[in-house]
């Protein structure tokens, strides 16, 4: 690969793990609350079709992102009245969420836009390159010219890093995925705390699902969230549950990816389903112990009951 | 071919044949001497909504309703275990012919063909034939191969490329056509391919297109469902950036799906096609043998966008028009890549 090469690919690469990696910030706070949200999938479209529709009936793309975050806080608010407020399985109740947004978006979508589908023409959220950070060599066009919602994930992990290891509030929502018992005891409210850690969860896979819409298609296609929820699952795996170490592993899926296009225009005849699994494979080395420990939040999926 | 578990096989067979009777007796019992209303279904793997290949599909439903006053239906299937499952289903209501579209269908046709004999089901680019179904074959390398011909006309840089789904052999076929299009205008045209492994991710698609583009294609083709848009997307943005860029669109006729910057569509009138099957069906000459739907009958074309033909070179019109006779007399061969069972190489 030449200079210029990498370039685009690195790009690649960054376009492809941001919205893993915002909805994967999202998720690993609510995994972090002992709130495994397999719905999470449903966010992402859900954002995606609230974006689109947002930002056709406000003819901004900005304002589409925030009506997208609020759809995708809705279908987290669904989830989390079953799955915190009910002490429903949380397996069963995300499955069913993410299947329901699926099908729900698609009846709305063709509702509005007729059942054979056409392309939207929708304000699109452009590239806003970050003036000097921009030209620093290779990865500053990669990294510092993108949308404004990749900016989010960079500001956003390092903020929630610092929340969750170095405040009380933080260390709260940790006891409560902890200890949820023990964190009662203390005084905290674990419903609560549950509740509030999966909308905000909800919030950032919609603006996921947004950018996809807004930043990457331009339109509103069914199914386009593609498993990235499912993804972004692995993706806090891999990244341990640490909110840093999360927007290193979505860049990484994002570079799998990547590769996998570039390789395949300079053609070189690899299967592609190799690189599709490639991230999984590393995903299932952390989870095995391979790279570094990974341990999840040990009352991660178990409903909680105050006795 | 052996069910694994006779006894129970039979009993599910017998357990359907009751629920068949009931349901045959229920309805005799309202209408003794009506006709009785033909029942067609349509099962897709993926959302109708992708302005292409489920789109048509479901246009032809809807025209196999108008035109023969049928009774019709749809389900999406999400997973494979659900195939087994909407055959059943429909089969057990009463339906009589199924279309089912998409190649990912025929294992599971045959299975549902041999449990319910009464049925008919016609798979869309499937290469599984028995009794009671038929693969719908559409000889979109037709019209793909008439679209790489204009592809190559269009491009300026020699070098166009084709971003697909899932590599299966119609989709492969299709490719494969494009590229001999291509060459038979321009012997020395590079033409790249990628496949994403997904229909529908418009993220994936996008990236694919946009890697193309950046080493240097400037006409691409896809064969996608709803993630063709972003390819569409893709070639808009590196025109926003002055390059000269074209898309073509494929499946159904999407010249007004992106007017900006489709040159033409390698079309499949799918809904013509159904309808001629359904004719067919009621003569009692479908199944035990593919259908094929070709330029012959109309059901493929190439389509220039009438909005940029001021764009094209009114010579490679000519051409492309030229070669669809030859393609339809017999005297041009389009490569294809056989998958149909008895086809000539096949087993």
């Amino acid at each position: 690969m030449t200079e210029a090469e990498l370039s685009l690919f690195l790009e690649a690469s960054v376009r492809l793990g941001i919205p893993l990696a915002l909805a994967a910030l999202g998720e690993t706070i609510s995994e972090r609350s002992g709130v495994i949200n397999i719905g999470l999938e449903g966010s992402i479209i859900a954002g995606a079709l609230g974006g689109a529709l947002g930002a056709l009936a406000f003819g901004s793309a900005g304002l589409g992102v925030l009506t997208g975050a609020a759809a995708g806080m809705l279908v987290a608010a669904v989830f989390a009245a079953f799955a915190v407020g009910l002490g429903a399985d949380q397996i069963i109740t995300g499955t069913a969420v993410t299947l329901g947004g699926l099908g729900m978006t698609g009846a709305v979508y063709q509702a509005r836009f007729g059942a054979t589908g056409t392309e939207l023409s929708l304000p699109t959220l452009q590239a806003l390159p970050l003036p000097f950070l921009e030209r620093i060599p290779l990865v500053g066009s990669a990294l510092f010219a993108q949308a404004p919602t990749a900016y989010v994930a960079y500001v956003l992990a390092p903020m929630l890093w610092y929340w969750l290891f170095r405040t009380p509030a933080g260390l709260e929502l940790r006891a409560v995925g902890e200890a949820p018992d023990a964190a009662k005891a203390a005084g905290v409210r674990v419903r609560r705390v549950r509740f509030l850690a999966t909308l905000v969860g909800g919030v950032l896979a919609g603006v996921a699902g947004a950018h996809l819409a807004l930043a990457h298609a331009g339109t509103f296609a069914e199914n386009m969230s593609a498993g990235k929820g499912f993804i972004a699952i692995a993706v806090v795996v891999l990244g341990r549950w640490n909110p840093l170490l999360v927007l290193g592993a979505a860049l990484f899926f994002g570079a799998a990816s990547a590769l996998q296009f570039f390789l395949q225009a300079l053609g070189f005849d690899l299967p592609y389903q190799l690189f599709l699994a490639l991230p999984y494979l590393l995903t299932l080395a952390a989870l095995g112990g391979w790279v570094g420990r990974a341990r999840a939040p040990a009352a991660l999926a178990i409903p909680w009951e105050s006795e | 071919m052996a069910h694994p578990f006779p006894t129970r096989g039979a009993r599910t067979a017998a357990l359907v044949a009751l629920t068949v009777a009931a349901a045959t007796a229920c309805g005799g019992g309202d209408a003794p001497e009506a006709e009785p209303t033909l029942r067609v279904a349509l099962l897709t793997s993926g959302p109708v909504s992708d302005a292409g290949w489920y789109a048509g599909a479901y246009e032809g439903l809807m025209r196999i309703e108008q035109q023969f006053g049928a009774q019709v239906s749809h389900q999406q299937t999400a997973t494979p275990a659900e195939f087994d499952e909407a055959f059943i289903a429909y089969a057990t209501s009463g339906y009589d012919l199924i279309f089912a579209h998409g190649n990912e269908y025929q294992d599971a046709a045959i299975r549902a063909g041999e449990r319910f004999p009464e049925l008919t089901i016609v798979v869309s680019g499937g290469g599984r034939v028995s009794g009671n179904v038929a693969p719908l074959i559409f000889r979109l390398e037709e019209g793909s191969y008439l679209a790489g011909m204009a592809a190559a006309a269009m491009t300026e840089s020699g070098i166009v490329g084709m971003v697909g789904g899932v590599e299966i052999p119609p989709a492969r076929g299709t490719f494969v056509a494009f590229e001999a299009g291509a060459r038979s205008v321009d012997p020395d045209i590079e033409v790249l391919e990628v496949f994403t492994g997904d229909w529908n991710d418009v993220a994936a698609a996008k990236e694919a297109t946009v890697a193309q583009l950046s080493r240097g294609a400037d006409v691409v083709i896809h064969n996608l469902d709803a993630a063709s848009f972003a390819v569409f997307q893709a070639v808009r943005e590196a025109r926003a950036a002055g390059r000269t860029t074209w898309a073509v669109g494929m499946n159904s006729d999407q010249n007004d799906v992106a007017p900006d910057v489709i040159i033409g569509s390698a079309v499949i009138r799918i809904a013509d096609a159904f309808v001629e099957t359904v004719r067919m069906w009621q003569a009692g000459e479908v199944g035990g043998a593919a259908i094929y739907a070709s330029t012959r009958q109309d059901v493929i074309d190439f389509v220039f966008n009438p909005e940029l033909l001021d764009r094209v070179p009114p010579e490679i019109v000519q051409r492309v028009s030229e070669a669809r006779d030859m393609i339809r007399a017999g005297t041009l061969d389009v490569p294809r890549i056989e998958f149909v069972e008895g086809e000539a190489g096949v087993r």
